[in-house]
C-alpha cells in the first residue's frame, strides 16, 4: 500500500517536470520597419583571442542599435546548449561549431524558422553560396544561418614534389596515386620512412566527409534515407583507397600512423615532412606559419576523379540561430542577420578568427585580408562542385555508421563491398526511421 | 584480547539484538535515515521512473517526449554496435576488478610494511589517482606511444619491439587494464586502512600455532577485511560499468587528434571499436544522435545487468550479513 | 643481514614503483615550462623553460576567484554528505531493523544508475526550481546523502565490534549519544577517507559545474577554467598543465597531511590491539 502511493507521487513529479517543459509556441513577429529593442543573450564556444574578435564585432552591433544590450557567454559547449533550451533557460542567440546540430534544432523546433523573418525583410539568400545553404537548412526550415566556413583543400610539400621531379600537385586520383608512391621512402627494413600520402581513413582529417568531394559521393537522398549503397562514387572512391592503402601494406601504415605527432601539435606529420601531401582546411595556414614557417608548401583544390570536378573540395562551418526559448526573437533576428548578411561584419570576423565568409560578396571585398594560399580557400568555397554533410535528425549517425565500415574495409576484414555498403544503407535507415 | 572480545561479542550481541529492537525502533531508525531516504526517492526513484518513460518515448531533449510504445526496445535488436560495446564492457570488467584489487592490496601491503618513509610513498603511489583523469590518461597514452615514446624506446634497448598498445585493437584493452593499474592509488588508501584494522593479536596467535605468512593472510588477513573487499569488489564493478573518460580520453590520444579544440567525442572506440565502451556507445545514441528514448533502453539494460551481476554476488557470499556485524 | 636484504628488496621496490606513480605529475611539470609550440611533441624535455606559463595563467583568468568556488564546492559539499551519511552508514551498519537489506541495496542501486541518464532529470529538477546556474544543484544533494559514501562508512562501520555500543547502551546512551560518544572516534579512518574522496571528487568534478554554472562564469570551478585555454582549433597544453599542477598542490598537501588522521586513526584509539 505504501508503495502504491509512493510510486503515484513519482508519476506526479514526473509530469509536473514534463509539463513544465515549455512547449513550442509560435510567437507573432513584428511588422516590417520596427526598430529592435531590449535585452538579449548570445552563447557561443569561442575562448581567447577568438573570443575578443566576437566582443569586437557585438560593439559594432550595440552602436548600430543602440537600443538593444547584448549579454556574452562564451566557452558554451553544444549539449549545454541543448539542455538549457529543453529546461527553458536558454539564450536568445546561440553560435554551434558543428553542422551536425542543425537537423536536430529544425526538426525539433529548439532553433525558431526563420523563414517569416526572412521574407518580412526581403532578405535573398542567394547572397550565399548554395551549398552553405544547404546545411544550414532541414526539411524546408530555415532554422540557422552560417557563422564562417571551413574549406578543406589540399597541402603538398613543394620541395618534395621538386626532388621527386613532380611539376604540379596531382589533380586526378590517379596522379594522386602516383604522386604518393614516388614520394613514400622506405627504410631498409621494408617500413615507411615518409608516406607520399596516408589514405587511411581515421588519419587526422582524413575522413570519408572530406574525402567524399573528390568523387562527387552523396550521402543522403533528397527523402533523408541513405544514398551511400547506391552511389557507384562511394566504391570508386573505397576501392581506389584500398589499392593505395594495399600498395603500403595496411600494417605497415598503421605502424606508421602510431607513430606520427598530435595533428594540432607541433608534431603534425605535413609539418615535419613526415607526409608529403595531405587534406586539410584552411586553418593549418596559419598553424605552418606558427609552428613551421620553414616548410615550403603549397596549396591546391582536392585531386578529383574526373577533370570536371577539379577546384573543388569539402566545406563546412559554423551555425547560428534564435532559440524557441527567446525572450527577445526580434533583437535575435536582428544580430543574427547582422552577424551572418551584413558585409562588413563579415569581413571583420574572418580577419579576426581566420576563417572563411560565407557572403559571396564578402569573398572579393577589397579589405578581406588573403594572402595567394588563402585565396585558393575562397575559390574552393565559391566552386559550384564543392560537397558538405547534410542536415539529419540523427546528427553525424550516418557519417560515423559508414565510419565503422569503412575501418573494417580498409583493413581488409570485410571484402565485399557492394554488400557492406548495402548493410550500411539498411543500418542508417533504421536509426532514421527511430529518430522519426 | 582481541580474540577474545571478537568471537564472544558476537555471540553476546546476537542474543541482545532482540531486545534492542523493540526499543522505539522505527522513530529512531527513521532519524538516522530519514534523509538518505529521501535521497533515495528524489535521485534514484524519480530517475528510474524518468528512464522507464523516457524509453518508450522519441525524446530529443528539446520538445517534451512523444509516446512511441515498444520502437527503441525494438531497435536494440537492429543496432549495430551495441552488442561490442557490451562485449568490451564486460571484457574490461572482468580484467580490471580483479586486477584492481589485486594491485591495490599489495602496494598497500608494501606500504604497511614501511616504517619511516611510509606517508611520503603513500603520497608518491597516490599521485596518478589524484591527477585529473583526462591528464593522467593523456600522460599515460604518451608513454606508452609507439616509437616515440619512453617506454618503447626503453624496450628498444632492450631488444624488443613493443606492441602498439593503443593504436593496436588487440592491445587497447589490456593497456586500458595497465592504466587503471596505474591509478589505483584510491583503492589502495582504502585498503591501506583496513589493513591497519587486522588486530594485531590475530597474527601473534597465529604464528604461535605455526602458520606461514601465506596462512596468516588467507587466514587472518582476508576474513578481516572482508567488508572492504565486499566494497571494492561491488564499487569496481559500477565503476567498470560507468567506465567512459578514460577510454574516450585515450582513444583520442592514440589518434592523434587530442589537442584539437573540438572535444573527444569524434574519435570514440579507436581503434576499429576496440575502446567502445557501453556507457561511450549510450552517450553517443544520446547527445550526439539525438536518440535519448533509446539511450535510456541502453541504461536501463546496463543498470539490469549490473544489479543482477551484484545481487548475486552479495546473495553468494553473504555479503551484508554473515561475518560482519 | 636477511632483514637487511628485506629492507633493500623492499625499498627497491617503492622507489621503481614511485617512479613509475610520478610520472604524470612530471610530464605536467614539464610540459608546464614550455613553449607552446614544444607540448605534445615527442621532446618530453622542454627546449627552452617558461616559468612565466604560470604567470599568465593568472592573468588569463580569475584563477584565485576560481580556486575559492573550487573550495566553497568541495568544502560544503563534504560537510553536507558528512551530516546526511554518517547517520544513515550507522543505522545500516549498527541498527537492527525491518528493510536494512533492502536499502542497502537500494543504495548501490543508486550508484549504478548511469549517469548520462540521471542528469537530465534532476537537471529539469533544478531548473524548474531556478537554480541553474549555481552550484547548488551539486551542494544541495549531498544533504540527502551519498551514496558511495554511505557504502564505504556502513563497511569501515562494521568492523566496530557491538559490545563498545552496548556498553554504552547500558550506560544509558540513546543511538544519537552513542553514534556521537564512541562511534564517531572510533570510525575516525573510515570517515575520514570518507570525507577526503568526496572531498577530492568535487575538487576535481568537471561534468557537474559544467552542466550547471557554465552560463555563469561568476560561478566558474577550476575545472571549468581549464577549459578556457582552449580555443577552436588549438589547445593551449602550457597553460593547461600549468593551472593543473596549481590546483593539484592544494590536494596533495591536504591528502598528506590528512592520511595520518585516517590511517593511523584505529591504531591511536586503541580500540582493536
Amino acid at each position: 500500500m505504501r508503495r502504491t502511493r509512493i510510486l503515484a507521487g513519482l508519476a506526479a513529479l514526473l509530469a509536473v517536470t514534463a509539463a513544465c517543459t515549455p512547449a513550442p509556441e509560435p510567437k507573432p513577429i513584428a511588422t516590417p520597419g520596427v526598430e529592435p529593442s531590449g535585452e538579449i543573450e548570445l552563447w557561443h564556444f569561442f575562448t581567447d583571442r577568438e573570443a575578443k574578435a566576437i566582443d569586437g564585432i557585438i560593439a559594432d552591433f550595440q552602436a548600430k542599435y543602440p537600443k538593444v544590450k547584448v549579454t556574452v557567454k562564451g566557452g558554451q559547449d553544444d549539449s549545454k546548449v541543448v539542455q538549457a533550451i529543453g529546461a527553458g533557460t536558454g539564450p536568445d542567440v546561440a553560435i554551434s561549431y558543428s553542422t551536425d546540430i542543425v537537423g536536430k534544432f529544425c526538426a525539433t523546433g529548439g532553433w525558431v524558422d526563420l523563414t517569416p523573418y526572412v521574407q518580412r525583410d526581403g532578405v535573398d539568400l542567394k547572397v550565399m553560396p548554395e551549398v552553405v545553404r544547404s546545411y544550414t537548412e532541414f526539411r524546408g526550415k530555415r532554422c540557422a544561418m552560417p557563422f564562417l566556413a571551413d574549406a578543406y583543400g589540399f597541402y603538398f610539400n613543394k620541395k618534395m614534389l621538386a626532388d621527386a621531379g613532380i611539376a604540379n600537385p596531382p589533380k586526378t586520383l590517379d596522379e594522386l596515386t602516383e604522386a604518393a608512391k614516388k614520394l613514400t621512402v622506405r627504410k631498409p627494413d621494408g617500413t615507411i620512412e615518409r608516406a607520399g600520402f596516408l589514405p587511411l581513413f581515421g588519419f587526422y582529417e582524413n575522413s570519408p566527409s572530406h574525402l567524399g568531394p573528390m568523387v562527387g559521393a552523396q550521402w543522403l537522398k533528397p527523402d533523408g534515407t541513405s544514398a551511400i549503397g547506391g552511389d557507384p562514387q562511394w566504391q570508386a572512391l573505397l576501392k581506389w583507397q584500398k589499392d593505395l592503402v594495399d600498395w603500403y601494406g595496411y600494417d605497415k601504415l598503421e605502424k606508421f600512423r602510431a607513430s606520427l605527432g598530435d595533428e594540432w601539435s607541433a608534431d603534425n606529420a605535413f609539418q615535419k615532412g613526415q607526409i608529403a601531401m595531405a587534406v586539410d582546411g584552411e586553418w593549418r595556414l596559419a598553424f605552418l606559419k606558427d609552428q613551421a614557417p620553414n616548410v615550403e608548401y603549397g596549396v591546391s583544390p582536392l585531386p578529383t576523379a574526373d577533370a570536371s570536378r577539379y577546384g573543388s573540395g569539402y566545406i563546412s562551418g559554423n551555425v547560428i540561430g534564435v532559440s524557441r526559448t527567446a525572450k527577445n526573437p526580434e533583437a535575435a533576428w536582428a544580430l543574427v542577420k547582422y552577424l551572418t548578411l551584413d558585409q562588413g561584419a563579415q569581413v571583420k570576423l574572418s580577419n579576426g578568427i581566420r576563417n572563411v565568409p560565407t557572403l559571396t560578396s564578402a569573398l572579393t571585398a577589397p579589405d578581406l585580408q588573403v594572402d595567394d594560399n588563402f585565396k585558393v580557400f575562397l575559390s574552393i568555397f565559391a566552386h559550384a562542385q564543392s560537397g558538405t554533410t547534410p542536415p539529419s535528425a540523427v546528427g553525424p549517425a550516418y557519417q560515423e555508421t559508414f565510419g565503422t565500415f569503412v575501418d573494417a574495409w580498409q583493413s581488409g576484414q570485410k571484402k565485399d563491398l557492394p554488400a557492406g555498403l548495402s548493410e550500411v544503407d539498411k543500418q542508417i535507415n533504421d536509426v532514421i526511421k527511430l529518430a522519426g | 584480547m582481541a580474540t577474545v572480545t571478537l568471537t564472544e561479542g558476537r555471540k553476546t550481541s546476537a542474543l541482545r539484538r532482540g531486545a534492542r529492537g523493540s526499543r522505539r525502533p522505527r522513530l529512531v531508525v527513521l532519524t538516522f535515515i530519514g534523509p538518505a531516504l529521501l535521497g533515495l526517492i528524489v535521485f534514484l526513484g524519480y530517475p528510474l521512473v524518468a528512464a522507464v518513460y523516457f524509453s518508450f518515448t522519441r525524446f530529443t531533449l528539446i520538445n517534451p517526449p512523444e509516446w512511441v510504445g515498444l520502437a527503441n526496445w525494438r531497435y536494440l535488436f537492429q543496432d549495430p554496435l551495441v552488442g561490442i560495446a557490451a562485449r568490451n564492457t564486460l571484457w574490461l570488467t572482468a580484467a580490471m576488478v580483479p586486477a584492481r584489487i589485486v594491485g591495490a592490496l599489495l602496494t598497500a601491503m608494501l606500504l604497511n610494511a614501511m616504517k619511516r618513509s611510509r606517508s611520503a610513498y603513500r603520497t608518491l603511489f597516490y599521485l596518478p589517482a589524484l591527477a585529473p583523469p583526462v591528464t593522467a590518461t593523456i600522460a599515460f597514452v604518451l608513454l606508452l606511444k609507439p616509437q616515440t615514446g619512453p617506454l618503447d624506446t626503453m624496450l628498444r634497448w632492450l631488444g624488443i619491439d613493443g606492441p602498439r598498445w593503443f593504436n593496436d585493437p588487440a592491445w587497447a584493452k589490456p593497456a586500458l587494464v595497465l592504466l587503471s593499474l596505474w591509478a589505483v592509488g584510491d583503492l589502495m588508501i582504502i585498503f591501506v586502512a583496513a589493513l591497519l584494522d587486522v588486530p594485531v593479536d590475530l597474527y601473534e596467535a597465529a604464528s604461535l600455532d605455526g602458520a606461514n605468512a601465506w596462512q596468516k593472510f588467507r587466514y587472518v588477513t582476508l576474513p578481516t577485511i572482508r567488508p572492504v573487499l565486499v566494497f571494492a569488489t561491488i564499487t569496481g564493478i559500477i565503476g567498470c560499468a560507468q567506465y567512459f573518460t578514460q577510454a574516450a580520453v585515450a582513444a583520442s590520444v592514440a589518434s592523434n587528434q587530442v589537442t584539437g579544440g573540438g572535444g573527444v567525442s569524434g574519435t570514440f572506440g579507436y581503434p576499429q571499436n576496440s575502446m567502445l565502451t557501453y556507457p561511450m556507445w549510450l552517450y553517443t545514441e544520446g547527445f550526439r544522435y539525438n536518440l535519448f528514448g533509446y539511450a535510456n533502453v541502453l541504461a536501463l539494460l546496463l543498470f539490469a545487468v549490473s544489479m543482477s551481476i551484484t545481487v548475486i554476488l552479495i546473495r553468494r557470499f553473504k555479503a551484508f550479513t554473515r561475518g560482519e556485524s | 643481514m636477511n632483514r637487511a636484504l628485506i629492507f633493500v628488496a623492499k625499498h627497491s621496490i617503492a622507489l621503481a614503483l614511485s617512479a613509475m606513480f610520478l610520472a604524470p605529475v612530471l610530464f605536467l611539470a614539464l610540459t608546464s615550462l614550455m613553449t607552446s609550440n614544444q607540448t605534445f611533441t615527442s621532446d618530453l624535455w622542454p627546449h627552452s623553460w617558461h616559468p612565466e606559463n604560470y604567470a599568465e595563467v593568472f592573468s588569463k583568468t580569475p584563477l584565485l576567484k576560481y580556486l575559492g568556488n573550487t573550495a566553497m564546492y568541495a568544502g560544503l559539499a563534504t560537510g553536507a554528505m558528512l551530516l546526511s551519511s554518517v547517520p544513515a552508514a550507522y543505522a545500516l551498519a549498527k541498527l537492527r531493523w525491518r528493510g536494512r537489506n533492502l536499502m542497502m541495496t537500494l543504495i548501490i542501486c543508486m550508484m549504478m544508475l548511469p549517469p548520462q541518464v540521471t542528469t537530465v532529470p534532476v537537471y529539469m529538477l533544478w531548473a524548474n526550481g531556478h537554480l541553474t546556474g549555481t552550484l547548488w544543484p551539486l551542494i544541495l544533494p549531498m544533504l540527502l546523502g551519498d551514496a558511495f559514501s554511505i557504502f564505504l562508512l556502513r563497511q569501515f562501520l562494521v568492523t566496530i565490534p557491538d559490545e563498545y555500543l552496548d556498553a554504552a547502551r547500558i550506560d544509558g546512551c540513546g543511538e544519537w549519544r552513542t553514534l556521537l560518544k564512541v562511534v564517531l572516534p572510533m570510525a575516525r579512518p573510515g570517515i575520514a577517507a570518507a570525507a577526503m574522496f568526496q572531498f577530492f571528487y568535487a575538487w576535481n568534478d568537471y561534468y557537474g559545474p559544467l552542466l550547471y554554472t557554465n552560463e555563469n562564469a561568476d560561478n566558474w570551478t577550476i575545472s571549468l577554467a581549464l577549459a578556457s585555454f582552449r580555443t577552436l582549433h588549438h589547445v593551449e597544453w602550457h597553460l593547461v598543465s600549468a593551472a593543473t599542477l596549481i590546483t593539484m598542490v592544494p590536494v596533495i598537501v591536504l591528502f598528506f597531511f590528512a592520511q595520518k588522521a585516517f590511517v593511523q586513526g584505529v591504531t591511536l584509539t586503541g580500540v582493536k590491539g
